[in-house]
């Protein structure tokens, strides 16, 4: 008899826990606070710290100035671009690091091309950022291409992509675009090459905008759309989507194409409203950061600023802490490394039962 | 006679909703070889497996020696003495005979192994049965005939008093099979209890003492096997009464919507799975392509669908050669398919039920890429309706028992005004309302000039459905019959198990 009940592992809240989801999601987040207050105690118990007010620090620093705050939005940027090409990838099943690359990529492209666009160019913004996206577009079209037609796994090319990448950018920055007068910098970004500022005193860009923009776009697409239909049954189950009808190699290529363009919008998006050069000499990580705000966001593109805020005012939080002369800004990855570890429970929990039976009988 | 063992009221129902034993009782005498027939799916490996301590009964009582026991698990199994020898060997290849006989139980001081009396030990048991095997071989090198005797030494040496065998000739030769049996009677005769799981006649004859038939996940009747004929036990394997008679008018043919021409399939091992299948199948008719599962009817619907690419031979579909299309486009020419796989093929159990509705239909009205909500969420609501599906659209799929599930398949592959419909054991694990309702919904269908290719492999949906009967066993065609309502179950089952062939004129449809 056969009984097999092989069910695809489900990366995402299914319907029917997106019903007690909020509750569930406010919980959680309540509980990573306790876990952020219980490391930091710890923390300042073993180094010596006044535990009262470092945790007054880290918990309401952030909400203590327009200038902290519009830090949060400033490091929500990155976090929103990469958190929700993410979760359009894993909502597909694809595991592409490119996010990481494809960020660096558009970032360095808006970052060279703003500079010798002819000045009195309109609109140079929007042109450097539409560049970034066909640049990190292309190259992510490769490993997605490798994987649909000669079944390469894409987690493993991308990140091997990211490097060719960035020493690429690397090379390009030291001997063939970059500043003169500067050491590993491309030229400096006059006002008309950047976004506006909304209040320049603050440092809050306008770019935040954008950003919340394209979360609210990548909802719409994953779940409103025929494409986003396509991906979304082929990264649930992928003999469904086959039988039905549906090109699963064209949603595999797509999910990676449009989450590589998604990236390379942010890096440009990020650097045009928030430098005045590309400087960047190694890998922000802001791709890998996608993936934990997947995690905490469930791969919901319309979660993911919220999760962005909230991974940002955590950060923000740490940053002010290590400012003050208390701990260390490194505490913010044990307590990241928790949430995670908090969020991705259910997840790690299913991946466990799925080996045991696998091993079992 | 002593009974042994005892199971009563024994039902399993599987997470996804399928009943693979409904109330099956079981009783087995002490010194007996016993048979548990049936057909594929009938629930006898289920059966055994709980007595085996690998699957937990929903409900049912087990008594062994006329107590109550629970069986968690194989080990509890083994301290009780019950032992079983899968179809698949669980032999550690690496190691010698007798360290796999012992394993688990060696023989030993402290950390050393005492291999001297584990090697005396297993040629002690294979003396005694009269099982030539060398106890220093390793387990890899054996052929597989000698490795299904480690295989019950293995049992042997844990002292188990019930050895269940689940269908221990599959894999052998005739000859190996008369060796195998005369180690069991001796076994029997020795005071050993034996189960083997089979589905074929000649052994239950020649070999068991008594035979328990299921069918279906039912008890379908015990007998001394002195007391049946072959014939017999076939009958209650395959047949049965119809229990459903939904009414149907005479079919009224039109013209030919499917044709299938010298069809061959590649099969496990260089066999051919299907062998030289030429058929067509008319609008306004239901065909049925009957047949004991794993005789090719799958790879068929398979080629039919547009699921498999690589066959020798012409498909064709409503009159295109659909060599080379992609699913999409066979889909296209007005064809839709019920899998014989609803779990992982049929529905996606990580979406909700709206989703898996509008997987043919999701880009209908749709506007520049923008699904049409609205329509698709009110045609999805109205097809709830129409199949009584006892869900909303929202919920996810997975909350649904096997029938629901199945009738939200049908809706999404009925419900979209099909030419052609390839159902493929449509009713398998559902309860009856739901097959009186598929079965319906089948015939409508076929009065509205819908062609429909059902397979099954229940002889009573066979018989309810089918306006013609295409036979299949061992990969052909052995049987074309025309006149459905003059033939009895009993000669299709003969058909079905290959025990009969029909005269097939090469000029019939």
């Amino acid at each position: 008899m056969r009984l097999k009940t092989q069910m695809p592992i489900v990366l995402h809240p299914s319907p029917g826990r997106a019903l007690s989801g909020v509750r569930n999601v406010a919980l959680k987040l309540a509980a990573s606070m306790a876990i952020a207050a219980a490391v930091l105690t710890a923390a300042c118990l073993l180094m010596g710290y006044g535990v009262r007010d470092t945790l007054t620090t880290f918990f309401l620093s952030p909400f203590s100035s327009g200038y902290t705050f519009s830090e949060i939005a400033r490091e929500m940027v990155p976090l929103i671009f990469t958190g929700a090409a993410v979760s359009l990838m894993v909502r597909c099943g694809q595991f592409n690091m490119f996010v990481e690359g494809g960020f660096f990529a558009g970032a360095f492209a808006a970052g060279v091309l703003a500079p010798l666009l002819p000045a009195g160019t309109p609109l140079i913004p929007l042109i450097c950022i539409a560049a970034a996206a066909v640049i990190a577009g292309l190259i992510g079209y490769i490993p997605a291409k490798m994987k649909a037609a000669l079944g390469i796994n894409e987690f493993v090319s991308s990140l091997m992509l990211n490097y060719i990448v960035f020493w690429l950018c690397m090379y390009l920055l030291h001997e063939v675009c970059g500043d003169p007068d500067y050491v590993n910098a491309t030229r400096y970004l006059e006002e008309s090459m950047r976004l506006p500022f909304l209040n320049e005193d603050l440092g809050l860009s306008s770019n935040i905008l954008i950003a919340l923009f394209a979360a609210l776009l990548t909802g719409l697409f994953l779940f409103r759309t025929t494409w986003g239909y396509r991906i979304r049954m082929t990264g649930d189950n992928e003999k469904f989507a086959a039988f039905s009808g549906i090109n699963t190699t064209h949603s595999i290529v797509a999910s990676q194409v449009i989450g590589a363009v998604l990236a390379g919008v942010g890096g440009a998006v990020f650097l045009l409203g928030n430098y005045y050069r590309f400087s960047w000499t190694s890998l922000p990580n802001y791709g890998f950061d996608g993936f934990v705000i997947g995690i905490i966001a469930g791969n919901n593109p319309f979660y993911v600023p919220l999760a962005a805020a909230f991974l940002g005012y955590l950060r923000v939080g740490a940053l002010q802490t290590s400012r003050m002369g208390a701990l260390p800004n490194e505490v913010i990855y044990v307590i990241q490394a928790l949430v995670i570890i908090l969020f991705g429970a259910r997840l790690i929990r299913q991946q466990i039962s799925k080996s045991r039976k696998k091993e079992g009988r | 006679m002593e009974e042994l063992l005892r199971m009563s009221g024994i039902t399993k129902r599987f997470g996804n909703g399928i009943l693979a034993n409904d109330q099956v009782n079981l009783s087995l005498h002490t010194g007996e070889i016993h048979a548990i027939a049936g057909e594929n799916g009938a629930g006898k490996s289920t059966l055994m497996k709980i007595l085996y301590g690998a699957e937990l009964p929903t409900e049912g009582e087990i008594f062994w020696h006329g107590k109550r026991v629970l069986i968690p698990s194989p080990k509890a199994a083994t301290a009780l003495g019950i032992g079983m020898v899968y179809q698949h060997f669980m032999l550690i290849n690496e190691l010698p005979v007798y360290q796999n006989v012992y394993l688990g139980m060696e023989a030993g001081r402290f950390a050393l192994l005492d291999k001297k009396a584990m090697r005396a030990g297993t040629a002690a048991l294979a003396q005694k049965y009269n099982m030539p095997v060398d106890p220093d071989a390793l387990c890899g090198t054996l052929p597989v005939g000698v490795a299904q005797k480690v295989e019950i030494l293995k049992v042997l040496a844990r002292g188990a008093e019930l050895i269940i065998l689940d269908e221990p000739t599959a894999v052998l030769t005739p000859q190996e099979t008369e060796q195998l049996f005369v180690q069991l009677k001796r076994m029997r005769d020795d005071g050993r209890t034996i189960v083997i799981i089979t589905h074929k006649l000649r052994e239950i004859k020649e070999l068991c003492d008594r035979v328990t038939i299921l069918r279906g996940g039912k008890n379908a009747g015990v007998f001394a096997v002195a007391d049946v004929s072959e014939q017999e036990i076939s009958e209650r394997m395959v047949g049965g009464s119809v229990n459903l008679k939904v009414e149907k008018r005479p079919a009224r043919a039109g013209e030919t919507a499917l044709t299938v021409e010298h069809l061959c399939v590649a099969g496990r091992g260089g066999k051919k799975a299907v062998n030289d299948v030429s058929f067509c199948a008319k609008r306004g008719e239901i065909l049925c392509l009957a047949g004991v599962e794993g005789n090719g009817q799958q790879q068929v619907a398979d080629c039919l669908t547009g699921l498999r690419k690589h066959y020798d031979g012409v498909v064709r579909v409503l009159g295109h050669d659909i060599a080379g299309m992609c699913i999409h486009q066979v889909r296209g020419l007005g064809l839709t398919h019920i899998p014989e796989d609803r779990m992982t093929v049929g529905t996606n159990q990580a979406a909700s039920i709206y989703e898996n509705l509008i997987s043919l239909s999701y880009d209908q009205g749709d506007r520049a890429g923008w699904m049409d909500r609205k329509g698709l969420r009110r045609k999805a609501q109205a097809d709830l309706e129409t199949f009584l599906v006892k869900g909303t659209p929202d919920m996810p799929i997975s909350m649904l028992s096997g029938g629901n599930m199945q009738k939200v398949v049908a809706a999404r592959e009925l419900g979209c005004h099909p030419t052609v419909v390839v159902a493929n054991q449509p009713t398998r694990g559902v309860d009856v309302g739901a097959i009186e309702f598929l079965h319906r919904k089948l015939i409508a269908l076929r009065d509205s000039g819908c062609c429909i290719l059902l397979i099954s492999a229940d002889l009573s949906e066979v018989f309810a459905l089918a306006d013609r009967i295409l036979v299949f066993h061992d990969g052909r065609i052995v049987a074309r019959i025309r006149d459905v309502e003059h033939t009895s179950e009993q000669q299709l089952g003969r058909y079905m198990l290959g025990i009969e062939q029909m005269e097939v004129t090469g000029d019939e449809a």
